[in-house]
């Protein structure tokens, strides 16, 4: 029951958000934490996409019980604690694959779409 | 591997969760401080800022949860918070919970205990190496044809055993009779079996002049020598003759059966070849080598049977062994008990099923008085999922007390059950509660709690929440589908009552019928009593005939005593004496089978003693037992008529096979049943003789050394069994007695296999019927309750007791009825599965359905008794204003 709620809030195609994670990731090279992750999905995407801040971290431990993501805690800027993720190496096989997955199904909808 | 990686991770977190947990909301705490600050950044004032981020994160606390969820098993968090509800529940309603674990621990118990029945016999593998690669040979084969085997077998290795080989042990106190069983030198390598002390017989110590060795049983060496350990290689006195002890077997060897308390090599000698082809016929068992298989070891021996037929040294019928085959060994062992135990099981599960319903009944029940509680979790966001899975752990719990207590049962049942099995139920010593019985007990609990729990956590899922939280909640919801299925399941336990009623009836129907048989003498007021001298004794034979004489003598001398006789084979103690015979008027193709004739060596007076009628011609005279006398002989009535129909069998002639001179037949005597009250012989005996005892030259008889001594007594109760030894033991010291017992004992005793079989399926019936009255009981006391103010409105109206009580049996009746009609129909196709236990009655036997008919209906009402009376004192005033 619970789980249903913070999927109906997400904005974004089902699994789509934990695409955007590993490619996030994937572009900066630092480990990033949670707040940085939803944030640069939001300036990247010129605000278009929203990152449902709630849905985050529950796609966090989902990508780092499958071992896509490794985590670590690390002072932050505030000076509180925060835990800084990074992309693994099955986490960047996984990202081409989903990647590859995704342009298809998105190409698939745009000849849908787009007149003839 | 991944998965399993995954899943340790997975078990690594829940044991730190609450660890990963604090992280978590760190991490978001982390998350809402960075918002906060940028909202303030943007203008807001710090309260607003905070206000704003949190909207837009949700609830963190619920969050938390979500993302915890991601990483442990949230139904074992599930799980043990239904069982301690559960328990909780349950510790509450202390009479409900004793009354529906009782019930199952009754169903599990007995079930678990019959299993342990069935998986001891039927399914354990023998206590052996490698017991698939056993088997046995369907018939039985004399010493020669034995010997002949390993040269013409190449599938298998054999061994052969003769049950049933006695002996006095005599040198250590008083003389004392032993069973044991003749085998040949590689049986025991055959089986696999290895001694708990010394050897095993080896190679050659079955052949004459180095078979004088023995080992024991586990039992034997306690109880006879005292555990001594330095036995081995001893000497012992078996029937005169010296052996060596060169063996202990461990407790658990039991083979041909538990009765074998100890093992002698046979005596193979080509040069007896009487005994060697003609003596006793062996079953043989096999040891398959490596490959082959039994098909392949079933067809070798095919072929291989009509050269083990040409080597006899005279003709033998072609029919020999045209249905011996090779079959797992376990199958021969325990082939006889099959049905019997399949079909008790059968029938204790019927006795499960019932309390299954009877709990469920009595979870029904519950559930509508629990109805609101369920409303209530619906409401608080319980799916119908969580409210099943906690009205079946409830359930289940029951199940498992049920099952603990019911292992309890079932170990005192086991007592009980080896108690009245017969003594030779195949492997009756490894029946144990063992992890297959254990594993067994666990599924049916399991399934119990499911079954029973069903259908009643269906129902209460289903409630209907805004009816039961605004009505009254107790008397609301769908009352009538509920009161249907509780219909339903007291229909059920009716009908698989009166199945079992119908096949206890049966068989105990078949039991007075077996007891009503008459086995052709008279059984009251006679002792019997075997006396088993030496045969070093009895070689000479004067000395023995002047040992029974004197012992007959005395024995009638003794006060109290009648009369007195003596018999070879005492009719129905599983003895049998018997020749192929030649018979007047039937001359025979060589290649047929001979007739086979049942011989009852008799002293004078033995006729009379146990009052055989005398039907035609004359009793034995005492000229008839002089040595030099003619051979005369007595034939029963069946046998008379069999070979001479319709003509006077007086002067005709018998012989046997092989002898010069004939037997001539002088009277006719009343049949006898040898063999059992069912059977009076077994099938491959063709009639039966009376011939005198003493009388051997003539007639090529080998005079027996063991004798039956039967005394008609005036006093029943005496114990006789002292006396009897004092007399014997007076006469021949080393000459035990043995087997003093009344003849009525011994009649019983033949029925005891029936009678155990009647004995448990009356216990599971009367079990059955017990529930079905409670459940009947538990539906129409409920209705009654139920319809308390309809019953008030009713005699407000001017309805008089009677109509009232009348309403309230013929609802129990109508049920009764119901269950009934559909347990004739189902009987009818089952009853047919124990048409082999049954005797003298019908699989379908009218009157038996009529009376069990009759008699669920009668318990039917009686169930419906206290209800009836509840619903007669409804006090329409009360009742009325009651709602």
């Amino acid at each position: 029951m619970v789980k249903n709620i913070a999927a109906h809030k997400s904005d974004l195609l089902p699994g789509t958000l934990e695409m955007l994670i590993l490619k996030t990731l994937d572009r900066n090279d630092e480990p990033m934490h949670g707040y940085g992750i939803a944030l640069y999905i939001k300036q990247i995407s010129r605000d278009v996409l929203r990152v449902e801040e709630g849905s985050l971290y529950p796609a966090l431990q989902r990508l780092a019980i499958k071992g896509l993501i490794s985590g670590a805690w690390r002072d932050s800027e505030t000076g509180r604690r925060a835990r800084y993720y990074k992309l693994t190496a099955a986490g960047r096989k996984q990202l081409i694959e989903e990647v590859a997955g995704f342009e298809k199904v998105l190409e698939a909808i745009l000849r849908v779409v787009q007149p003839a | 591997m991944k998965r399993i990686a995954e899943l340790f991770r997975r078990i690594f977190h829940l044991r730190q969760r609450s660890e990963f947990g604090a992280g978590l909301a760190e991490e978001m705490q982390h998350h809402l401080a960075l918002k906060t600050y940028e909202n303030i950044r943007e203008g807001m004032s710090e309260k607003e800022a905070r206000y704003a981020a949190q909207r837009e994160f949700g609830n963190v606390t619920l969050l938390n949860e979500d993302s915890r969820s991601e990483w442990n098993f949230r139904w074992v968090e599930h799980f043990l918070q239904d069982v301690r509800y559960g328990v909780r529940m349950l510790r509450k309603s202390p009479g409900f919970t004793a009354v529906a674990v009782l019930t199952l621990a009754l169903g599990i118990g007995a079930n678990t205990a019959i299993f342990s029945l069935v998986n001891g016999v039927l399914l354990r593998p023998l206590p052996f190496a490698q017991p698939g690669r056993l088997v046995a040979i369907t018939d039985v084969f004399p010493q020669g044809a034995f010997v002949a085997m390993p040269s013409r077998l190449k599938s298998m290795d054999v061994g052969a055993y003769l049950d049933g080989a006695e002996f006095n042990l005599t040198g250590r106190g008083e003389a004392s009779r032993l069973y044991g069983t003749s085998v040949s030198a590689d049986f025991f390598s055959v089986l696999g079996a290895r001694p708990a002390m010394g050897r095993v017989f080896v190679a050659g110590e079955d052949h004459p002049g180095q078979d004088n060795v023995v080992i024991l049983s586990h039992e034997l060496w306690q109880k006879e020598f005292g555990s001594d350990p330095n036995l081995i290689g001893q000497s012992v006195s078996l029937d005169g003759t010296d052996r060596q002890i060169v063996g202990v077997m461990p407790p658990d060897f039991q083979f041909p059966s538990q009765k074998t308390q100890l093992w002698v090599p046979l005596h193979l000698d080509p040069r007896n070849v009487g005994s060697y082809w003609g003596g006793g016929f062996m079953p043989i068992i096999g040891r398959l080598r490596d490959g082959v298989t039994l098909v392949q070891a079933h067809s070798e021996l095919r072929a291989a049977l009509p050269q083990f037929r040409v080597l006899f040294p005279w003709k033998m019928p072609d029919a020999l062994w045209s249905g011996a085959s090779v079959t797992s060994l376990q199958e021969k062992i325990t082939g006889d008990v099959q049905t019997k135990l399949y079909v008790l099981l059968g029938a204790i599960c019927l006795v499960l099923l019932i309390a299954c319903a009877n709990v469920a009944n009595l979870l029904l029940s519950r559930g509508v008085t629990r109805q609101r509680e369920m409303a209530v979790r619906a409401a608080l966001g319980a799916d119908r999922r969580r409210i099943l899975q906690q009205l079946l752990t409830e359930s289940g719990l029951l199940a498992t007390c049920g099952a603990a207590l019911g292992i309890l049962f079932a170990i005192n049942g086991l007592k009980w059950l080896k108690v009245i099995l017969p003594a030779d139920t195949p492997r009756l010593g490894s029946i144990t509660i063992d992890w297959r019985v254990l594993a067994f007990t666990a599924s049916v609990a399991l399934s119990t709690g499911i079954i029973s729990g069903l259908a009643p956590a269906l129902y209460a899922a289903k409630t209907n929440l805004t009816e039961s939280l605004t009505k009254g909640g107790q008397r609301s919801g769908s009352m009538g589908s509920s009161h249907r299925m509780r219909s339903a399941l007291a229909v059920a336990e009716i009908t698989f009552a009166f199945i079992l009623v119908i096949g206890a009836g049966l068989l105990v129907k078949s039991l007075w019928e077996l007891f009503r048989v008459n086995p052709g003498f008279q059984t009251e007021s006679i002792i019997t009593a075997r006396v088993t001298p030496n045969s070093s004794f009895c070689a000479v034979p004067a000395r023995c005939q002047n040992f029974y004489d004197e012992l007959t003598d005395r024995v009638r001398a003794t006060p109290g005593v009648n009369d007195a006789a003596l018999v070879n084979v005492l009719p129905l103690d599983g003895r049998i004496d018997a020749f192929a015979a030649d018979v007047e008027d039937h001359p025979r193709n060589p290649s047929d089978p001979a007739p086979v004739l049942f011989e009852t060596l008799i002293t004078p007076n033995y006729l009379h003693v146990m009052s055989i009628p005398l039907l035609r011609g004359r009793a034995l005279a005492p000229a008839d037992y002089a040595p030099d006398a003619v051979s005369v002989a007595l034939v029963t009535a069946s046998t008379a008529e069999k070979y001479w129909p319709k003509q006077n069998p007086i002067g005709k002639h018998v012989r046997r096979t092989f002898v010069k001179d004939w037997t001539t037949i002088v009277g006719v005597v009343g049949d006898v049943h040898e063999e059992n009250l069912a059977e009076r012989f077994p099938d491959f005996i063709d009639g039966a003789i009376y011939a005198p005892y003493g009388v051997h030259q003539a007639s090529g008889r080998p005079r027996p050394k063991d004798l039956t001594l039967v005394l008609r007594v005036s006093n029943n109760h005496m114990n006789y069994a002292q006396t009897l030894q004092q007399i014997v033991a007076g006469l021949n010291p080393e000459a035990p007695v043995s087997e003093v017992e009344t003849l009525r004992g011994v009649v019983t005793k033949s029925a005891s296999e029936p009678r155990s079989t009647v004995l448990l399926f009356a216990v599971f019936a009367a079990l059955a019927l017990t529930l079905a009255a409670i459940g009947i009981y538990g539906v129409i006391s409920y209705s009654v309750t139920q319809r308390r103010p309809e019953i008030g409105m009713r005699m407000a109206l001017g309805a008089q007791w009677q109509d009232i009580v009348r309403m309230v049996v013929g609802h129990g009746a109508r049920l009764a009825l119901i269950g009934i009609a559909i347990g004739i129909a189902v009987a009818f196709a089952l009853t047919r599965l124990m048409k082999s236990l049954l005797f003298g009655v019908s699989a379908t036997d009218p009157i038996t359905f009529i009376a069990v008919s009759v008699l669920l209906i009668l318990v039917a009402v009686a169930a419906c008794y206290i209800p009836a009376r509840r619903a007669m004192r409804v006090d329409p005033m009360v009742a009325l204003r009651h709602d």
